[in-house]
C-alpha cells in the first residue's frame, strides 16, 4: 500500500474514528478522488481484516471498531463522490436477520460486520423476525440481497416462508436470498428456494459478492 | 430471601434498570468491557497445556468475571433496560447457592455434588443428544436406546424434526403439541425401560417459552426433572426466558439454565472467553435462579467445543468457578465427529478428561456431529463417555493432560474435515436398538488403544 494511505489504514485497524475522519478529509483535500481512496486503501485494509477474522487472528470487537471508522469516513466522503463513484464504495444493500423464533445473534452479527466492512450497506433487523417484516423491509429499502440466519430447526420453516414471500411479491421477486446457520445445508437451501448458502462469515461475503455481481 | 421473592426482585430490576440500546450494551458493556477487564487483570494464557495448572491465573479470571458481571449486568431486550446486581449481592447469592442437587426420584435418583478440583469425583452424566434433530420415525427407537444405557444418570433427549408429519414451528401451536409429545414419550419410555424415576431435562422442543410453559407441568413433569433453557449470548435475556424462570420458580421446579459464549465473538479471544464463562455462569445463578449452571463454549467455524484452545479457556474459566465458589457446573460435550468415526471417540475422551480436572460436576451429551446434523448421534458414544468419566478421576491431572495431548494428536487435524460420520439408523439396528458390529468394533478398538495408553477404561 502506498505510504500516503498508511495513516488512514492505521486508524481503521486501531478503531480511531476521529483520526480516521480527519485523515480521510486530508486525503480528499490533497486532491485524491474518494473512490480512489476506497479502492487503494479502505478496501484492501478491510479485506485484510476480513481474512484475519476468518482465520481468527482478530475477533468481532476488532471488526466492530473498524466498522465504526469506515462508517465515519463514508460520511466524510459522501459529498465528494461523483455520480457513479458511489458504486465503488457501496456493493449493494442487504437486509439481514435471524429467523422468526430464533434468538441467536452472534453468527448473524459476524456476517453483518464482515459484509459491512466489505462495502455492503447493511440493514440489520435483529433476531426473531417474522417473514412479513423481512419482506416489508426488503421492499422498503429496495434491497439487493436478503441474508437469513437460523440456528434452530423449528425456525427453518419460517426461513422457507420468508423466501416464498420475497419471491412471490413483484416488489421483491428479484432480491437475492442467502441463508446460513447450524442446521442449514446447501441442499436444504436450494430446496427452500434460496439463491445462495454459506456456512461461515467469510463464505457469506464471497457468496454475497457473487450474488450481486 | 426465598426464590419467589428474588424472582420479583429480578422482574422489578428488569423494569426499572438503566435504559440502554442493545447495540450500546453489546459494544460498550461487553466487547469493550471484556477487553478492558482482560487488560486490567493482565490475563494471558500459556499455550502449552490444555488443562490449566496455574490456579492463581484461574483466581484472577474469577475476579475479572465477577467484576464484568457487576458492571455489565444482564440486558433485557424487551424492556431495553439493564438488570444489575452489585458485586456484594452477586457474592452473597452465589455463597448461598446449593452445592448438591438431587435429580430424579426413587431408585433412579442421582445426586450431583460440586466438584473438588484437587480430588475430583466422577461427573454425573446428563446423557443424550441434547436437542439434536432426528426424523420423527426414529425418535422413539433412538431415545429408548439412550435411556437403556446404564451409565446415563439423567436424560437429555433429541428433538423430532416433525410432529405427526408436520414441520415443527417455533411459537406456534405445533411447538405446544411437539412439547407435549416429547414429555409423553419420555414418560412412557422411562417406564418401559424400567427407570421410572430417571430425571429428564426439557423441554428440548421448546425453543420459545410457549411449549415449555404448556407441557412442563402436572403429570408431564415429575419430581427431580429439570427445566432446561438457554440465555441469549452474551449476557442477554428477554421476557420469554424470564417467563421460563418464573414458571420453574413458581412451580417449584429445578431450573437448569445455560449460556454459550462464542469464541471470537463479543468476548474476543481465549482470555475474554474465560472471563465470559465466569460472568455467564454467575449470572445463571443470580439472574436466572439456576439450581446449577453450565455452558457449551463454541468454536465459530466448526461449532465444536473440542478444539485445543477452546478446551484450554474452558478449563481456566471453570477452574476459576470451582476454586472460588461451591457451584455445580456443567458442560455440553459437542464434538465435530459423528458415529462410525474414531475422531468422535478421541474428542469425547479428551473433553471428559479436561472437564474432570477443571471443576465440572455434570456433563451433557455427547451432542455428536456438533448437534446440528440430522440423526448423527448414537447411544454408544454416550456409553463410551460414561466409561471415560468413571475412570478419569483415578489417573491424576498430570496423566490426564498427557492423555489429552495424545488424543488431540489423533483428532485435531481431522476437525476441519468435519467428519460427521453416519446417522443413528445406519449405526444401530433401529428395531433391536443395538449398535452394528462395525460401530461396536470401532468402539472396542479405541478402548483397546486407550488401555495401551495407560487409561484403564475396562475398570469403568
Amino acid at each position: 500500500m502506498e505510504e500516503k494511505y498508511l495513516t488512514l489504514k492505521e486508524a481503521i485497524v486501531d478503531g480511531e474514528v476521529e483520526s480516521g475522519s480527519e485523515e480521510m478529509q486530508k486525503l480528499i483535500d490533497s486532491g485524491i478522488e474518494p473512490a480512489e481512496i476506497f479502492s487503494n486503501c479502505v478496501e484492501p485494509t478491510l479485506n485484510d481484516l476480513g481474512d484475519k477474522f476468518a482465520s481468527l487472528e482478530i475477533f468481532l470487537p476488532d471488526l466492530m471498531i473498524a466498522g465504526e471508522v469506515v462508517e465515519a469516513i463514508q460520511i466524510v466522503a459522501e459529498p465528494y463522490l461523483k455520480a457513479g463513484a458511489a458504486e465503488v464504495v457501496n456493493k449493494g444493500t442487504a437486509v439481514i436477520c435471524t429467523a422468526y423464533g430464533d434468538l441467536h445473534d452472534i453468527g448473524k452479527n459476524m456476517v453483518n460486520l464482515m459484509m459491512q466492512v466489505n462495502g455492503f450497506k447493511m440493514v440489520d433487523l435483529g433476531v426473531d423476525i417474522a417473514p412479513k417484516a423481512v419482506a416489508a423491509k426488503a421492499a422498503e429499502v429496495n434491497a439487493d440481497l436478503v441474508c437469513l440466519s437460523g440456528l434452530m430447526m423449528p425456525s427453518l420453516p419460517y426461513i422457507e416462508e420468508t423466501i416464498g414471500m420475497l419471491k412471490g411479491d413483484s416488489l421483491t421477486q428479484n432480491v437475492k436470498v442467502m441463508v446460513g446457520g447450524g442446521p442449514v445445508t446447501e441442499g436444504w437451501a436450494i430446496n427452500a428456494g434460496a439463491d445462495g448458502y454459506a456456512d461461515d462469515a467469510a463464505g457469506a461475503v464471497a457468496k454475497a459478492m457473487e450474488l450481486v455481481a | 430471601m426465598d426464590n419467589s421473592t428474588r424472582l420479583m426482585d429480578i422482574i422489578e430490576r428488569s423494569l426499572t434498570g438503566e435504559r440502554m440500546s442493545e447495540a450500546d450494551f453489546d459494544r460498550n458493556s461487553i466487547a469493550r468491557g471484556v477487553k478492558k477487564i482482560v487488560k486490567k487483570y493482565d490475563l494471558k494464557f500459556p499455550k502449552d497445556s490444555v488443562i490449566n495448572n496455574d490456579i492463581e491465573l484461574a483466581d484472577r479470571v474469577y475476579q475479572a468475571g465477577l467484576e464484568l458481571l457487576s458492571e455489565s449486568g444482564v440486558y433485557s431486550k424487551d424492556t431495553g433496560r439493564v438488570i444489575r446486581f452489585s458485586k456484594q449481592e452477586i457474592e452473597q447469592i452465589v455463597r448461598n447457592a446449593p452445592s448438591t442437587l438431587t435429580f430424579g426420584k426413587g431408585d433412579d435418583a442421582k445426586v450431583e455434588c460440586a466438584q473438588d478440583l484437587e480430588n475430583p469425583h466422577t461427573m454425573l452424566q446428563s446423557g443424550g443428544p441434547v436437542g439434536s434433530p432426528i426424523p420423527e420415525e426414529y425418535y422413539m427407537s433412538c431415545l429408548t436406546a439412550y435411556m437403556k444405557e446404564p451409565f446415563i444418570d439423567t436424560i437429555s433427549p433429541c428433538t423430532a424434526e416433525t410432529v405427526r408429519g408436520m414441520d415443527v414451528r417455533t411459537r406456534s401451536p405445533l411447538e405446544i403439541v411437539a412439547c407435549w409429545e416429547e414429555t409423553y414419550k419420555v414418560n412412557m419410555i422411562r417406564k418401559l425401560v424400567g427407570r421410572p424415576g430417571l430425571s429428564y431435562g426439557g423441554c428440548e422442543m421448546s425453543v420459545s417459552e410457549i411449549g415449555q410453559l404448556s407441557a412442563a407441568q402436572g403429570s408431564q413433569f415429575q419430581q427431580g426433572d429439570t427445566h432446561t433453557f438457554g440465555i441469549i449470548s452474551e449476557l442477554k435475556t428477554d421476557n420469554g426466558i424470564l417467563c421460563k424462570v418464573a414458571h420453574a420458580t413458581m412451580s417449584g421446579g429445578l431450573p437448569d439454565p445455560y449460556g454459550n459464549p462464542i469464541y471470537g465473538g463479543l468476548g474476543g479471544g481465549d482470555e475474554g472467553q474465560a472471563v465470559l464463562i465466569v460472568a455467564i455462569n454467575l449470572a445463571l445463578i443470580v439472574f436466572f435462579q439456576g439450581a446449577a449452571c453450565g455452558s457449551s463454549p463454541t468454536h465459530p467455524i466448526y461449532f465444536n467445543c473440542t478444539s485445543r484452545n477452546v478446551m484450554n479457556y474452558t478449563s481456566v474459566g471453570f477452574q476459576a468457578l470451582a476454586n472460588n465458589t461451591n457451584l455445580m457446573t456443567n458442560l455440553v460435550l459437542s464434538p465435530v465427529g459423528g458415529p462410525m468415526t474414531k475422531t468422535l471417540l478421541y474428542e469425547i475422551f479428551a473433553y471428559d478428561l479436561m472437564a474432570t480436572y477443571s471443576g465440572i460436576s455434570r456433563m451433557y451429551g455427547p451432542r455428536s456431529a456438533t448437534g446440528a446434523i440430522s440423526g448423527h448421534f448414537s447411544p454408544l458414544e454416550a456409553r463410551f463417555s460414561g466409561e471415560v468419566m468413571r475412570v478419569a478421576p483415578s489417573i491424576g491431572r498430570e496423566k490426564a493432560e498427557e492423555l489429552v495431548q495424545k488424543a488431540l494428536d489423533k483428532f485435531e487435524a481431522d476437525i476441519p474435515n468435519k467428519p460427521y460420520g453416519k446417522p443413528y439408523w445406519e449405526v444401530y439396528d433401529v428395531r433391536t436398538m443395538k449398535p452394528t458390529d462395525e460401530w461396536l468394533a470401532m468402539y472396542n478398538e479405541v478402548k483397546d488403544e486407550l488401555k495401551s495408553w495407560g487409561f484403564p477404561i475396562d475398570q469403568a
